[in-house]
């Protein structure tokens, strides 16, 4: 029996820094675009529990560049609801804590669609 | 079963109060500064939001406002429903800056306003919930007027003082709030909020800190202050019916401390001879603590021996601090502790410190 999967025309992709919800199974599914790559993230922080996607914002951040705080060029974190934790949308690794990840799932592009898996990515 | 108590409400905007002002506080909330008054608040501002993001619409948050109201439906789905509350105690949200206004006069009147407010736009509604009343600690009289008009009614559960003061708590300045809940058998509540903020002192004796990072470490400090002085007053040999719940302000730091304040009454018993027992005890017998934000170790199993100085199956007390964005999931802060004390923390100690027996039955 084949896993459950997600298809999106390509057409409807959440514009980047938008978080679109999708569902996979009884899974609920944020798919959040940074730059031409789509990612598909688990809607649940790894932390304490919350709605990380459906509830959580995709922010820039601020880091240390040479020195002197810098804005990242991109919203490419994606920043818990609740505590207000960042975590890497292409990684899933949170910024402030060693060893949580928030889960991530494989994306494809075929044909006219992007195809989300209950899978790892590879 | 569980007793939720930090939910934390506020109106959209001052002018909510207006039908519950008397007219000469109404001309003031309108007519003050430019645009109508405004309450003080923090120096610092929380870099990534006050809330957490799912608690409010952000197109609908006034501009500039801070602390975005609640609505009643909005805490029913979002705490009272999901988390199966037996009882909720309301605490307030901007309306504790009140206790830090310069002019007592008007401090008290908006106090009244507000606790009117709570009744009727929120606790007459939904039999799930209890307020605690907000009073004034900078005019001590007006609020043990305030604890007598309204304490005796069923959804009040109690008095709310936040942590940041002019004076300790213990102080006998604050005797006749201490007295008013004594007669009335009500708690009190000490909820970090406002610290440095107003008339209130600064948050610790190093003076200002620069950052809301560090605010945020150490919003027990006022606390601190207040555990040390009512002890030392001997507020609970005095008003012996009285019992007091720390909100907020971190728990293990106050293992050590009361530890701390033990020996020092062993050695300074003679400046203090109405505590005619050590601090501990009374503690055991007087004084919550309510669990948010659970401090987070580098290891989950450090915490209970960390917090078993307090004796957290009496003493300890489940809160989430909705919708502030520290907020904790009972789910998650109940697995965080040994099992034999989640009964407890989920509701015996709070329904035995609130007097909801009925409400929560054992």
């Amino acid at each position: 029996m084949s896993r459950p999967e997600a298809r999106i025309p390509l057409a409807d992709l959440p514009t980047p820094g938008q978080i679109r919800m999708i569902e996979v199974g009884d899974h609920r599914i944020g798919l959040i675009r940074v730059g031409d790559e789509v990612h598909a993230l688990a809607d649940r922080c790894p932390h304490r529990g919350a709605p990380l996607c459906s509830a959580g914002r995709t922010v820039h951040g601020i880091e240390l560049g040479d020195e002197v705080p810098v804005r990242g060029a991109e919203r490419a974190l994606l920043r818990c609801p609740w505590h207000k934790w960042d975590f890497d949308i292409a990684s899933g690794r949170c910024l402030v804590h060693p060893t949580l990840r928030a889960r991530r799932y494989r994306v494809t592009v075929e044909h006219e669609d992007v195809v989300v898996r209950l899978e790892h990515p590879r | 079963m569980l007793v939720d108590c930090d939910i934390h409400v506020g109106y959209h905007s001052l002018r909510d109060l207006l039908p519950y002002l008397d007219s000469a506080t109404a001309e003031l909330v309108l007519e003050s500064g430019t645009n109508g008054l405004g309450m003080p608040s923090y120096p610092w501002y929380h870099p990534a939001g006050w809330l957490r993001t799912d608690t409010y619409d952000r197109d609908a948050a006034a501009e500039g406002a801070q602390l975005v109201g609640q609505t009643l439906d909005r805490v029913r789905d979002s705490v009272l429903d999901p988390f199966d509350v037996t009882v909720g105690i309301l605490t307030p949200d901007e309306a504790a800056a009140f206790a830090v206004l310069p002019n007592p006069l008007l401090a008290a009147a908006l106090c009244r306003g507000y606790n009117d407010w709570l009744l009727t736009q929120w606790l007459e509604h939904e039999p799930r919930l209890r307020g605690l009343l907000v009073v004034t600690p900078q005019h001590p009289e007006a609020a043990a007027d305030e604890i007598r008009r309204l304490g005796e009614r069923e959804e009040i559960a109690g008095v709310f003082l936040p942590g940041a003061a002019r004076i300790p708590y213990g102080n006998p300045v604050h005797d006749p709030i201490w007295r008013a809940c004594d007669d009335l058998g009500l708690p009190v509540a000490i909820h970090t909020h406002f610290e440095g903020v107003g008339i209130a002192g600064p948050v610790t004796g190093a003076g200002m800190p620069d950052f809301y990072t560090e605010y945020h470490a150490l919003t027990g400090a006022g606390m601190f202050g207040h555990f040390t002085s009512i002890l030392c007053h001997g507020i609970f040999e005095r008003f012996p019916r009285t019992r007091v719940m720390f909100m907020e302000g971190g728990l293990v730091p106050f293992v050590g401390l009361l530890w701390r304040l033990d020996t020092a009454w062993r050695g300074c018993r003679t400046e203090v001879p109405h505590c005619v027992r050590p601090p501990s005890e009374y503690v055991r017998d007087h004084v919550a603590w309510t669990t948010q934000p659970l401090e987070e170790p580098p290891e989950d199993r450090m915490l209970a021996p960390a917090i078993e100085g307090l004796e957290p199956q009496r003493t300890l007390c489940f809160s989430s601090d909705y919708p502030h964005w520290d907020f904790d999931d009972p789910r998650q802060t109940l697995k965080r502790l040994p099992a034999e004390w989640r009964d407890a923390v989920a509701h015996g100690n709070a329904a035995r410190f609130f007097g909801l027996e009925t409400a929560v039955p054992a």
